[in-house]
Formats: structure tokens, sequence, C-alpha cells
């Protein structure tokens, strides 16, 4: 097991035992948030970091997953326990449709077309207020419950225990992904396009299929958003959404599964406390910007750079040697 | 028994109004070390593009390899085919270990399982003579020589019928080209057909059977290398004529 695995399933047991440090729901209820923004920037991270797509889109995912479940469950009265895993499969089909032209594209245009349909997603979303409650939103959706226990009470507990198992599960299959020999086909397309293609890799196919297993965790992330906040509304396909996640993503290191997760925890309790300070409501996306600009200027590995800096292995940290394409 | 492994026929590529090749025809014998020179922007490298796909295939001509016309598949399906090519540049996966870099070939090219992957990294790194103790370093931190040594085992991984290598000499030492030359002549000696692009003459003359010379994108002298040095054409685009 590597050292940044090591750290990972210690930082997953010191989880398990939070809510017996803190118990009241305000606090669970940030740990809920920063799980899911874990999920989506350590799945971001898999095509952006790992294969290097400049990928403006990835919030798509996760609105999509937003909105399978609130459909699911408002109109069509699905209950929220298949709801959930549902969102993945809308999401993964979501990411074809997006991967078919993202495929064989580079740089800006790699941008420009993802932006596109997310727009396009929102436009959609508005356009159809008979499915989706356009621009209002679906508002007061059924939450979860086992039995007679719903998971609302007692504080939240059963909210937090299910979205850091759905981290943990998130987590150990990017693992999976990066240490099989696809996840290293990802470094070999991004760092070296046509070497790879000269070693009998499809660069296309390669791009489709990390845009879908990105897409997996996001959606489910998204369908439990959307559950446990009870509500499902535009703004999730937002560029302060999207802006918040990608920082997230840089602060903590693309190329690494721990990386963001750690940003994730990180960067949403510090914008938390700093809302808190009279004044600096606003601000605080200010001070996040200029961590993100300092950290690609200082360590272009992100947090996690700096932790092996801190404590080196031997061999230089695995920073990628281009810009994402 | 026709036993041409690959054939060139007419092949051109054209971008805009420069013609980088131009008409190019010539078959490869299965099993002979092929060199290929010319001076620079005489098109080499383009045609080692147009012969694998990567990063394009030809404007017009015909690609064939073992029989089948390969000038319209995908360039990853050429390699899988059996056509593995080395670059000038971009020549590693910085990121990756060697054993990590033989891993994908082995398993994109090659089709084989993590078992068969690994013992295939032992055999051609033993035959490239790369050193043990550097197979668990990212591949940037590895010497140029290193580095090449990687980039042809990565290339031998899936047993290919036809090993093409642009400038492998370049940026190395006397006595790097020389192990390069000897393990050149291994390779195919193991059976595999090669294609060698290069400028040091030395290594070319040294172990080509046949040389071909391009000059402005069209082939300008062919045959056996000795002559083909001795060519007057060849001399003139090489050196702009003999000093007098």
């Amino acid at each position: 097991m590597t050292r940044n695995n090591l750290l990972l399933l210690a930082l997953f047991v010191v989880l398990a035992f939070v809510p017996q440090i803190f118990t009241d729901g305000y606090v669970r209820h940030l740990f809920i948030i920063a799980f899911i923004y874990a999920i989506i920037a350590s799945n971001w991270n898999l095509s952006l970091g790992h294969c290097g797509i400049f990928n403006f889109g990835h919030m798509t995912f996760f609105g999509i997953g937003v909105y399978t479940a609130a459909i699911l469950t408002k109109t069509a009265g699905v209950n929220p326990w298949l709801a959930i895993p549902a969102c993945a499969v809308t999401a993964a089909i979501s990411a074809v449709i997006m991967a078919a032209p993202v495929a064989r594209l580079k740089g800006i245009y790699v941008v420009l077309v993802t932006f596109a349909v997310n727009q396009l997603m929102v436009q959609l979303v508005l356009s159809q207020a008979d499915l989706t409650g356009g621009a209002k939103g679906l508002v007061r959706l059924p939450f979860l419950t086992i039995g007679d226990y719903s998971f609302i009470r007692d504080y939240k507990l059963g909210y937090y225990y299910l979205a850091l198992i759905l981290l943990a599960l998130s987590t150990a299959f990017l693992i999976l992904v990066a240490g099989s020999p696809f996840g290293k086909s990802l470094k070999a397309v991004r760092d070296a396009e046509d070497y790879a293609t000269a070693r009998g890799i499809s660069v296309a196919r390669t791009r489709i299929s990390v845009l879908v297993l990105s897409a997996i965790f996001t959606g489910i992330a998204g369908g439990f958003y959307t559950v446990y906040l009870r509500v499902a509304s535009p703004e999730v396909f937002g560029f302060g959404t999207m802006s918040l996640v990608l920082s997230m993503v840089l602060i903590g290191g693309i190329n690494s599964v721990l990386g963001p997760v750690i940003a994730a925890l990180a960067l949403t309790f510090a914008s938390e406390a700093m809302a808190g300070i009279g004044g600096f409501e606003d601000a605080r996306y200010i001070v996040i910007a200029v961590a993100m600009i300092l950290v690609l200027r200082l360590a272009p590995g992100g947090l996690i750079q700096i932790l092996e800096r801190l404590a080196p292995t031997g061999q230089k940290p695995a920073t990628p040697t281009r810009s994402p394409a | 028994m026709n036993d041409t492994i690959l054939e060139v026929v007419d092949a051109s590529k054209h971008f805009a109004g420069l013609k980088a090749v131009n008409g190019v025809s010539f078959g490869v014998t299965r099993g002979e070390i092929l060199g290929i020179a010319g001076p620079n922007g005489s098109g080499k490298s383009t045609l080692f593009n147009l012969i694998t796909g990567v990063p394009f295939g030809p404007t017009s001509g015909e690609i064939r390899f073992q029989g089948q016309r390969i000038d319209r598949w995908p360039a990853h399906r050429i390699a899988r085919a059996g056509l593995a090519r080395t670059f000038q540049k971009d020549a590693e996966f910085p990121d990756l270990t060697a054993d990590e870099t033989l891993l994908i070939c082995g398993t994109y090219n090659g089709q084989l399982g993590r078992v068969a992957a690994r013992t295939r990294s032992d055999e051609v790194l033993g035959l490239v003579g790369f050193a043990d103790t550097r197979r668990g370093i990212p591949s940037r931190n590895l010497s140029v020589y290193e580095k090449k040594q990687l980039m042809i085992a990565s290339g031998l991984m899936s047993r290919p019928a036809v090993l093409m290598l642009d400038e492998p000499a370049s940026g190395l030492t006397k006595p790097e080209i020389e192990n390069l030359d000897r393990l050149l002549v291994a390779v195919n000696a193991s059976g595999v057909t090669v294609l060698l692009i290069e400028h040091v003459l030395s290594l070319l003359l040294s172990i080509s059977q046949r040389l071909i010379v391009l000059n402005q994108g069209s082939v300008l002298a062919e045959g056996n290398p000795a002559e083909v040095v001795r060519n007057e054409a060849v001399i003139t685009a090489y050196l702009g004529g003999r000093k007098q």
C-alpha cells in the first residue's frame, strides 16, 4: 500500500469517529457537503489531472444526477434508494454524449465544447419547467428512510455515514482505476499522445472511457445531494459551484486521488469559517482564488506536492509535464 | 514467394503547397535492416508518420503491410497489427516507470495479461540491456540512453514484425552508439524487420543491408549502402557537391 493510500485510510478512520466528537447537525452538515464536493473534485481529477482533458462540463454530470434523482423521486415516485444509483447511469450516458465531440478535440476547443454542453443543460432544465420546475427548481423531495427510521433524525447521523460511505467507495474506485493499466494509459495519453497511439492505445476511446468513469460517482453524488437537501435547482450547473470544485482539484493537486479529497474538506471548512467573519462573506472567494494562484505558482502539484516535499519518498512528485489538452 | 512485408506505393503527403513526401515507393523485405537517410527536411520522419498513421496518414498513395492495405486504418490498429515505431521527441511517458510503461504497452499493443506482460518486460529489458535497478524510476528521471532503451523495449513488447526507429542515436555518446549497434543487430536477428532513420552514418552504414536516400520528399537513391553513399546526387544533396 502506498503512503498516500495509507493516509487516505487513516483519514477515513478519523472521519468515521467525527460524529462522536461533533454532535450538532450544522458541523455534520458541513462534513456531508465537503464529502460531496470531495467526490466531485476527485472524479473530475480523473479526467482533468490523470488524462489531461480540460473538461469544463464535469458539473454537468453532477447536475444530471441532481435532476435524475429529483425527477425520479418527485415526479415518478421512485424510492430515493433506487433513484440515487440510477443517477450513475444517466450521468454516464450524458458523458458518452459529451465525449463524442471531445474525443478528437484539443486545447481550448475541449473547454468550449464542454462548457457549451453545460450551458445547454441549463437551458434544457429551464425550458422544460413542467418536468424540472424551471428556474424555481423542484422542492420538498422525499428523504431517505430505512423502515421507520428517517435519515434526518439524530442530527443527520445517517446522512453523514452514507456520504462517508459514498466517498470511500468513490475513492476506492478511483484508486483501482488509477492503478490499473487503463489508469497508466491515461497518463500516457496526457503526456505523449503520439507515443501512446504508436503503442496501440486508442486516444479517442481512452478519453471517452475516462469521461464516462468520472461521471459515475459524480452522478451518484448529485443524486445524493438533491435527496439530502430535498431540492433541485439549476444553480448546480452554475459557474460559482464549478469554480469552487475546480479550485479543490487544483489546490489539492491534480494527478492524485488524495489531494482533491483533502482540499475539499479544507476549503469547505475554510470557506465556512471565513463566512462567519463580519464583512468577509464575499471576500472569502477572493481568498480561495488567491490561494489557488499561489499553489499553482509555488507548488503546481498542489497540497500533495507540498506534503511530499515535507516528507520526501526519494522520488520526484508526479506532476504533469504538460498543460491539460 | 513474395517476401515483401511492407510496401509503400506512390505515397504522398502535402501540407497546402508543401510536398513533404512526394510519390515515394519502395518495398521492405522480411527480415532486412533498411536504412533511410537524407538531409534535414527531406521527409524521413514524415514517411514514418505516413506508414504508421501517427499522427497522420498519406494524402494519396497506398501502404501495404503483410498483404493488407493499412493507410486508412486508425493508427492504434496499425500499431497492434505489428508495426512499432520510435520517435525523436516526446520519447517517454514522464510519470510512468519502465515497468508501468511496458505494462501498458503489453496490455494494449500486445494484448497481454499482467503476468504475461511482466514476463515479456523481463525479456525485452534484458534484450536492450536496461538495468533492473532503474525499472521503478519515473521515466523523466532516466538518462537519454535509458529513455532510448525503454522506447525500443516498449516497441518490442508486442513482438512486432517491423520496428521503425527514428534517429535512435541522436544525443548518444560513442560507446552508447556502439551498444545501440549491437542491440539493433540482436533485435533483427530475433526475426524483427528494422527500418532505421539515422544521421549517424557510421551506425547506418554498419548495420543497414539496403539504403534509401530521400531528398525534398522524393527517393533520390536506393540500393547497397556502400554504393549509395558514393552516388553523386546523394553527395550533392548532403554536402552541396564535392569540394574541389
